[in-house]
């Protein structure tokens, strides 16, 4: 697998019709969809952990996770496209374990829960596509965009816009 | 703002520290040359790199320093009273600069030109032996008369204060002597010698073996060090069965404690980082209010984490504020109060078990009950009624109240009233105590309890919701069990209103579970008024807390360990649900939430009501009380009381952590060795069980604690004091329980550790004698 390095800001993903470059992405599965992480946004990637709930936080807040001496917070990612939340997670058989991607942004860490984690997708950006417009507005503030593979859609997801004080903010 | 800049302020602002602990001292030792080529030194690295990094500003002002510091230096000008001042005001001129040239990375020039001008002018003027009273009598006239007692006293001893020493052994001290000052300046000048001697290499040895850390770095470091105790402790659990794993952890584990303490230690300072700056203080303060005033300082050495002194600094500004405006009285009042008319303030600072004890304290007129009384019920803090029913030691707590001030009118030093609840609020921001003690005519102590780090806090492990909560210790006063028989009747409802008579005050209660989830109440029970009354008869727990002075009762399902936890930040999302502090890891990996208690009481609309406010003196009363409130155990088949001001723990725990120091019996309690007192056989009774627990009472005797072997804890009661009869002498040592005379544990009478080789003869302990007086009492 020959892979080009991404600077990290890149994530404008534009459309550069003349060299397309490939693009490595975590890919992770929440309800039916298949999202993308780039690579170089995420720290770690925790199995089998089931996050603390904080009683009366938004209810984006997936609980807290004990992550190497911090305590980060994490997004469910499920809670944040008004999914219900998943009891028999079909992986572990055990309620409120979950796979937790750690995010890097520009504020600080955090961690995503997710449904499961999949494999490491390369795509190239000739094969992506902007938001539709017929997106709900929530969704179309959290997705940039779309690649078109072989075996269906791949959803991007931008890690800044994740960052439960983003959220928070906008929330408010 | 780049690297060498940085560099620059740093190194600069460590130089201005030396040159303020110097100039302090070169006051009381004017012509220490040790001291002024120190302070020569600071000033003179400024300018040159000032000069190098293009600060003309600075360079300006330095330069003009160093010319009147080289003339001090050669011996050519002696140090006096207006020269200090001036030095002085060019260092804050320096610090000023220093400030600008961080916030805004350059010099602000221009605005203040012409200050710098003056002082520069003031300078050059000092440099011309002579001028110095001219400037001072020119200073009089506009500033506060203050300093015209200091020049009084400096004109009126010339020769004494300015002129050089006349030692012939000392090469270093210039002629030529007056003959006058000989015998003063040889008193001043024997004591700065070995002193002057011994610092300078220890200063170089200092600079060659230190180097400076990124605080950010030390935190990072302690996160990890906190990771590495949490992995060792699973490794411990998952190795427990296998024998070959076994040394290896125990080694982990021992080198884990060990990077764990040396990290600590690494953010700890000693409290001369904070202390070093009062001298300057309480220099300007007593010359601006004509008080005579001698600092003494006690061990600076102390070490405090780095957090907890910069926590603690303003508040002992605020103290030492106070103590020289409202302590120290004018010299003549002192003389005729039969005092030394140069008054002592005191800064002490000790360690004292988990706590570093601060102490300000002065010698001066102390506080006077009556009017602390008049000024609260003037300011309307208290209505007189209540005020005349308050003891001496509650109306002195009336001073921490906002708003107080005892001050007749409004000066810049202090009397605006904000002050000394300043001192309480930001104490206890940090988990500390304030205490005072004050005897009139004799003086005033304030002692700032402060615990030893920041990052780590005792707390109770409390459960609600299937969900572990952290309550802080500090806020925690008491825990009340409700068996599931007793909830019906126990607690009770005035509208949906929980209550809990607590010895016969009402205490209003908040459902933790209920306020954590809002949902579940409506879903559980129709919301009907008397579904939500009743509850389901299970086990309650009651912590009473007190968040400033807001007393509630938290309902929980259960009660975990109390547990040292380290606190983690919480993200900026989850900290403005406004009820958690933080969050920590427990012992067992799991995560438990930090509860605020004072963002808890003010959700819950719990506020200082009337009725509360009487409650909390009622409280007070209850301390004053406590003197006469005792413990009721049992030790072997005898009764016996503790008093209950002393307890400060009851510990259940098994046998085997009993250890003995030659024939007698101590516990290591949190890290340090408690003396037991078992005369009543309990251990020996409880030995032939291997999984025997026993309960250990510990106590407060002085300033060390005592542990007592008891077999149950019986109650907590009122004893009354029993007359000989006849004589209606007060008895000592026993007391009325229950209808039942009881012994009192004499405490004083148990042994103090043995410090060296007197092991053997410490098993011949006193409380032996003390359950006889019991039995001969009681027969």
């Amino acid at each position: 697998m020959s892979v080009q390095p991404v600077a990290k800001s890149s994530l404008a993903f534009r459309k550069e019709a003349l060299a397309p470059v490939l693009l490595e992405m975590c890919s992770v599965r929440v309800g039916p969809t298949l999202f993308g992480l780039p690579i170089t946004h995420i720290l770690e990637i925790v199995g089998h952990t089931c996050p603390q709930d904080v009683p009366l936080a938004p209810e984006f807040v997936g609980g807290l996770v004990h992550y190497r001496g911090d305590v980060l917070t994490t997004v469910s990612l499920r809670q944040l496209l008004g999914l219900p939340r998943q009891n028999a997670n079909a992986k572990y058989g055990k309620d409120g374990c979950h796979d937790i991607i750690v995010l890097e942004s520009s504020a600080g860490c955090f961690g995503l829960l997710v449904d499961s984690v999949g494999e490491v997708l390369t795509v190239s950006s000739s094969d992506h596509e902007p938001n539709p417009s017929i997106l709900d507005a929530r969704r179309s503030a959290l997705f940039a965009g779309a690649y078109k593979l072989q075996q269906g859609l791949l959803v991007m997801l931008d890690p800044e816009k994740l960052d439960p004080i983003r959220l928070g903010a906008t929330a408010a | 703002m780049d690297e060498l800049t940085r560099e620059f302020l740093i190194e600069s602002q460590e130089g201005l520290d030396r040159m303020e602990r110097c100039l302090t001292d070169l006051e009381e030792r004017p012509q220490d040359t040790e001291l002024l080529g120190e302070i020569f030194r600071s000033v003179h690295t400024i300018k040159g790199t000032t000069g190098f990094l293009g600060f003309r500003r600075l360079e300006k002002l330095a330069h003009a320093g160093e010319n009147l510091l080289g003339l001090l230096r050669d011996g050519k000008l002696s140090a006096n009273q207006p020269i200090i001042t001036g030095l002085l005001q060019l260092m804050d001129a320096l610090r000023g600069v220093l400030r600008t040239i961080e916030t805004h990375n350059h010099e602000g020039e221009g605005k203040d030109a012409h200050l710098d001008e003056q002082l520069i002018s003031l300078l050059v003027e000092l440099q011309r032996p002579g001028a110095a009273p001219i400037i001072v009598e020119a200073k009089v006239s506009a500033s506060t008369a203050g300093e015209a007692a200091a020049t009084e006293k400096h004109l009126s001893h010339p020769t004494a204060r300015s002129s050089p020493p006349a030692l012939p052994d000392s090469d270093t001290a210039p002629a030529p002597p007056t003959p006058s000052s000989v015998s003063i300046s040889k008193a001043s000048r024997t004591a700065p010698e070995p002193a002057a001697d011994n610092n300078k290499p220890k200063v170089a040895a200092a600079s060659d073996s230190t180097l400076r850390v990124d605080v950010a770095l030390l935190n990072r470091m302690m996160n990890l060090v906190g990771e590495l105790v949490l992995t060792r402790n699973q490794i411990l659990q998952a190795t427990a069965l296998d024998p070959s794993f076994t040394m290896l952890s125990r080694r982990l584990d021992m080198v884990t404690a060990d990077l764990r303490e040396s990290v600590m230690k690494a953010r700890m300072q000693p409290v001369s980082n904070v202390f070093s700056k009062f001298p300057r203080i309480v220099r300007d303060l007593s010359q601006m209010l004509q008080r005579k005033v001698r600092l003494v300082m006690e061990g600076q050495e102390t070490e405090l984490d780095k957090s907890l002194l910069e926590a603690i600094k303003d508040p002992l500004t605020h103290a030492v504020r106070n103590s020289l405006d409202h302590g120290i009285e004018m010299p003549d009042v002192r003389i005729a109060a039969g005092k030394d008319p140069e008054g002592t303030l005191k800064l002490r600072a000790y360690q004292e078990s988990s706590h570093v004890i601060i102490e300000v304290s002065d010698d001066g007129a102390g506080i006077g009950v009556e009017r602390v009384r008049n000024k609260a019920i003037e300011r309307g803090l208290i209505t007189a009624e209540r005020a005349s029913q308050l003891g001496e030691r509650e109306l002195l707590q009336l001073i921490f109240l906002p708003g107080f001030s005892t001050a007749e009118t409004v000066t810049n030093v202090s009397g605006r009233g904000v002050g000394m609840d300043v001192v309480r609020t930001n104490v206890e921001k940090i988990g500390g105590k304030v205490e005072l003690d004050s005897r009139p005519g004799n003086g005033t102590t304030l002692r700032l309890r402060i615990p030893l780090t920041l990052a780590i806090i005792p707390a109770l492990i409390v459960r609600s919701l299937n969900q572990s909560f952290a309550l802080p210790q500090g806020a925690l006063s008491e825990l009340v069990h409700i068996p599931p028989d007793r909830v019906a009747t126990a607690i009770e409802w005035i509208e949906g209103a929980p209550l809990y008579r607590l010895r016969g005050q009402l205490l209003p209660l908040i459902f933790l579970d209920r306020m954590l989830c809002p949902g579940l109440l409506a879903a559980t029970s129709n919301a009907s008024s008397s579904e939500s009354e009743s509850l389901p008869e299970r086990d309650h727990f009651i912590a009473v807390l007190d968040a400033d002075g807001r007393r509630f009762g938290l309902v929980v399902d259960g009660l975990a360990d109390p547990e040292e936890i380290v606190v983690k930040p919480l993200s900026t999302v989850l900290k403005t649900i406004g009820l958690y502090s933080g969050a920590t890891v427990l012992g067992s990996g799991d995560l438990a939430l930090i509860l605020d208690p004072g963002s808890i009481a003010t959700r819950a609309g719990v506020t200082m009501s009337r009725a509360e406010e009487q409650a909390g003196t009622a409280l007070e009363d209850e301390e004053d009380a406590m003197a006469s409130k005792f413990l009721l155990v049992e030790a072997g088949d005898r009764h016996a009381a503790v008093s209950i001001a002393d307890v400060v723990r009851i510990e259940r725990l098994p046998l085997a952590r009993v250890e003995y120091v030659g024939y007698r019996p101590v516990l290591n309690f949190q890290g340090q060795l408690l003396p037991i007192e078992d005369s009543a056989g309990v251990f020996a009774s409880a030995a032939a069980d291997p999984e025997a627990q026993i309960i250990v009472v510990v106590c407060r005797e002085g300033n060390r604690q005592v542990g007592i072997a008891v077999s149950h804890v019986l109650d907590v009661a009122t004893g009354d004091e029993l007359f000989e009869a006849g004589s209606q002498h007060r008895t000592s040592g026993v007391t009325l329980l229950n209808d039942h005379v009881t012994g009192i544990v004499d405490l004083r009478a148990i042994q103090p550790l043995p410090v060296s080789s007197h092991a053997d003869e410490m098993q011949h302990s006193q409380w032996n004698q003390v359950p006889e007086d019991i039995e001969e009492t009681v027969a």
